[in-house]
C-alpha cells in the first residue's frame, strides 16, 4: 500500500476503518483497489486529512463512496474534524490495485 | 465534524429523475414493438415496406433503441467527457418531445396516414434530437477534456440530428412530393445513417469507454478508436455521396470495406479489453453485451451476400432484407440494451435509494437489485426467439416466425419485470 502519512500507527487505524468502505461496482474496498492517497493527521488541531480518488472522474457513485469514506473515518476518530479532498492526480489505473486486490478480482 | 470534497459526487450527476423516465419509455415500447411483431406475422416475410413493417422498426428504433441510449447518455456523458451535464431541464424536454413524437409517428405509420400525426410526430422528434444535442454540445464545451469517446458521442449524435430530419423531409415527401425521387427510394440512405451513424458509432464510442472500464482492464488504445471513427465516418459520406449524386456500384463495396474495417477494429478492442482484464469473473449483463460486438458481425455477412446479389443480378432478395433488418433492431441493438440495462439502471436505483445511507449501514450491491434467475430466463428466451425468428423468415414459415415471435414478447416481458422490481426497490433495513 503506498499511502502517503505524516503517522503510521494512526494511518493504519484509518485504513482499517476504510476497508469497510466498499466501491458498489467492483465490490472491493477502497483501500486495496488504491483510491486512498494520503492520511495525515493534525494532532493539535484534532483535523485528518485524506486524499483519495475516484476509478473515473465524475463516477456516478462517487459521492455515495466519499460520503461512506467520511462516515467511517468520522466514526473511528469522533474527536478529529475530517477534511476529505479528491484528487485525479495522478488519475487512478488498474496498476494502483493491491496485490490483495487483485487476488479478490481474480476469484470473482 | 466533516469537511465534504466539494462537488465531485452526486451533485454533478445527473439526476435519476431525469434519467429514470427514458428507461421506462424504452422498456414498454420493446413491449409494443414485441406485441406488433406478433400481430403482424401474416404478410411479414412477403415485403418490408409494409406499414406494420416500418411501425416495428420505428418503434425499435426510436422508443427502444434511442429513447434508452438517450436516457443512460445524459448519465454516462458526464463520465466520459468529464464535466456535468449543462442541463437537467433540457434532458427533460427532450424526453417530452420524443415521448409525444415517437407514438404519433408509429400510429402514422400503422395506419399509414403520412398526414398530421406522422408530421407531427416527426416534427417534436426532431425537436427532441436538436435540444439533446444542444445539450450535449454545450456539456462538452464546458469541459476542459477532450477525449476521442466525446467525439464518438457528439458526432454520432449529429448523425442521429442528420437522419431524423431526412425522416421529416420523407415524411413530408409522401403527401406533398417535392423531392426528386418517392420517399422509398431514400430509404436506405435514410436507414443507414440511422444504423450506421447513430447506433454504431454511438455503440462503439461508449462501449469503448464502458467494456474496459466494467472489466477492470489495463488496455487502452486511443489511436486505434481513431481509426475506427474515421473509417465509419468516411465510409458513410462515401455512402452517402454515391447514393445522391455519384450512383457508382463499387463504392458501395467501399463504403461496406469500411464499415467491415471499423467493426473488426473494435471487436479487436474488446478483445484485447477483455483479455488484459483484472476482474477475472464477467457477470451475466457483461456476458450479453459481449454477445452483442459478436453480433454486429451477422448483419455484415448478410449486408454483403445482399450487395453482392444486388451487383450481380440486380435483384432484391425479400428474406435477406427482412433478416438484415431483424438482426440489427432484435438482435445487435437488443442485446446491447438487455445487458447495459441491467449494468446501468441499479446503480441509478442504488444512488437513489441507498446513497443517504453510504457508510452508515451495510447497503446491498447494485447488481443484487434486480432478479438474476429472472434475467438468465430473459436471456435464454431472448436467445431462442432471435433464432427461431430468423429461422422463420428464411423458411417463410408462418408458424416458426409466430413461435420465435412469441419467445421475443416473452423476454420483452421478462425485461419489463425485472426493470419495473428494480425501480419500486426500498431500501432494506438493518
Amino acid at each position: 500500500m503506498n499511502v502517503v502519512t505524516n503517522n503510521t500507527e494512526q494511518c493504519q487505524q484509518a485504513l482499517n476503518a476504510l476497508l469497510e468502505v466498499i466501491d458498489p461496482e467492483i465490490g472491493l474496498n477502497v483501500v486495496d483497489l488504491g483510491l486512498i492517497y494520503q492520511v495525515d493527521f493534525d494532532d493539535q488541531e484534532k483535523k485528518i486529512f485524506c486524499t483519495m480518488t475516484l476509478t473515473t472522474q465524475f463516477c456516478p457513485m462517487g459521492d455515495s463512496i466519499t460520503q461512506a469514506a467520511e462516515e467511517v473515518l468520522h466514526s473511528t476518530f469522533p474527536n478529529y474534524h475530517i477534511a476529505l479532498e479528491l484528487s485525479f492526480n495522478p488519475p487512478w489505473n488498474a496498476q494502483m490495485i493491491s496485490p490483495e486486490g487483485r487476488e479478490f478480482l481474480n476469484e470473482r | 465534524m466533516v469537511t465534504g470534497p466539494g462537488n465531485m459526487g452526486l451533485s454533478s450527476t445527473t439526476s435519476y429523475k431525469v434519467v429514470i423516465p427514458f428507461y421506462i419509455y424504452a422498456a414498454l415500447s420493446f413491449f409494443v414493438a414485441c406485441i406488433l411483431l406478433v400481430i403482424s406475422i401474416p404478410g411479414f416475410t412477403t415485403n418490408y415496406f409494409q406499414p406494420n413493417t416500418l411501425a416495428i422498426t420505428h418503434t425499435m428504433a426510436l422508443g427502444w433503441g434511442t429513447m434508452i441510449i438517450l436516457g443512460a447518455s445524459h448519465q454516462l456523458v458526464p463520465v466520459m467527457i468529464e464535466n456535468k451535464l449543462y442541463s437537467n431541464f433540457l434532458a427533460w424536454c427532450s424526453f417530452i418531445f420524443a415521448a409525444i413524437g415517437i407514438p404519433l409517428l408509429i400510429y402514422g405509420f400503422l395506419v399509414f396516414n403520412m398526414g398530421w400525426p406522422a408530421q407531427w410526430g416527426a416534427h417534436f422528434i426532431v425537436s427532441a434530437i436538436i435540444v439533446y444535442c444542444i445539450n450535449l454540445a454545450i456539456s462538452m464545451a464546458k469541459s476542459k477534456h477532450e477525449n476521442v469517446h466525446a467525439f464518438f458521442v457528439l458526432t454520432a449524435t449529429l448523425w442521429l440530428l442528420a437522419t431524423t430530419i431526412i425522416g421529416l423531409l420523407l415524411v413530408y415527401n409522401f403527401t406533398k412530393p417535392f423531392l426528386s425521387e418517392n420517399s422509398i427510394t431514400y430509404l436506405p440512405m435514410h436507414a443507414h445513417i440511422g444504423i450506421v451513424g447513430w447506433f454504431l458509432l454511438l455503440v462503439m464510442g461508449v462501449g469503448s469507454r464502458l467494456i474496459p472500464m466494467f472489466l477492470i482492464s489495463k488496455y487502452h488504445h486511443t489511436k486505434k478508436l481513431w481509426w475506427i471513427y474515421v473509417c465509419i465516418n468516411a465510409g458513410l459520406i462515401i455512402f452517402i455521396a454515391d447514393f445522391i449524386y455519384l450512383q457508382i456500384s463499387w463504392l458501395y463495396l467501399l463504403t461496406y470495406a469500411l464499415i467491415v474495417m471499423a467493426i473488426l477494429l473494435f471487436a479487436n478492442f474488446c478483445y484485447h479489453a477483455y483479455k488484459e482484464r483484472i476482474r477475472k469473473k464477467v457477470d451475466e449483463p457483461m456476458k450479453v453485451s459481449l454477445l452483442s460486438v459478436i453480433m454486429m458481425l451477422l448483419p455484415l455477412l448478410f449486408l454483403c451476400i445482399i450487395i453482392i446479389l444486388l451487383l450481380s443480378q440486380s435483384t432484391e432478395n425479400i428474406a435477406l432484407i427482412i433478416s438484415y433488418g431483424f438482426i440489427i433492431f432484435f438482435g445487435w441493438i437488443t442485446a446491447i440494451i438487455l445487458g447495459m440495462t441491467f449494468k446501468t439502471l441499479p446503480f441509478i436505483v442504488w444512488n437513489k435509494v441507498y446513497h443517504h445511507l453510504a457508510g452508515k449501514q451495510k447497503t446491498p450491491n447494485p447488481k443484487d437489485l434486480f432478479n438474476i434467475t429472472l434475467f438468465k430466463w430473459m436471456a435464454i428466451f431472448y436467445i431462442l426467439g432471435f433464432i427461431i425468428f430468423l429461422l422463420g423468415v428464411f423458411m417463410n414459415q408462418y408458424f416458426i416466425l409466430q413461435t420465435g415471435a412469441v419467445f421475443l414478447l416473452v423476454t420483452s416481458i421478462l425485461y419489463n419485470l425485472n426493470v419495473f422490481k428494480l425501480l419500486t426497490h426500498k431500501p432494506t433495513k438493518e
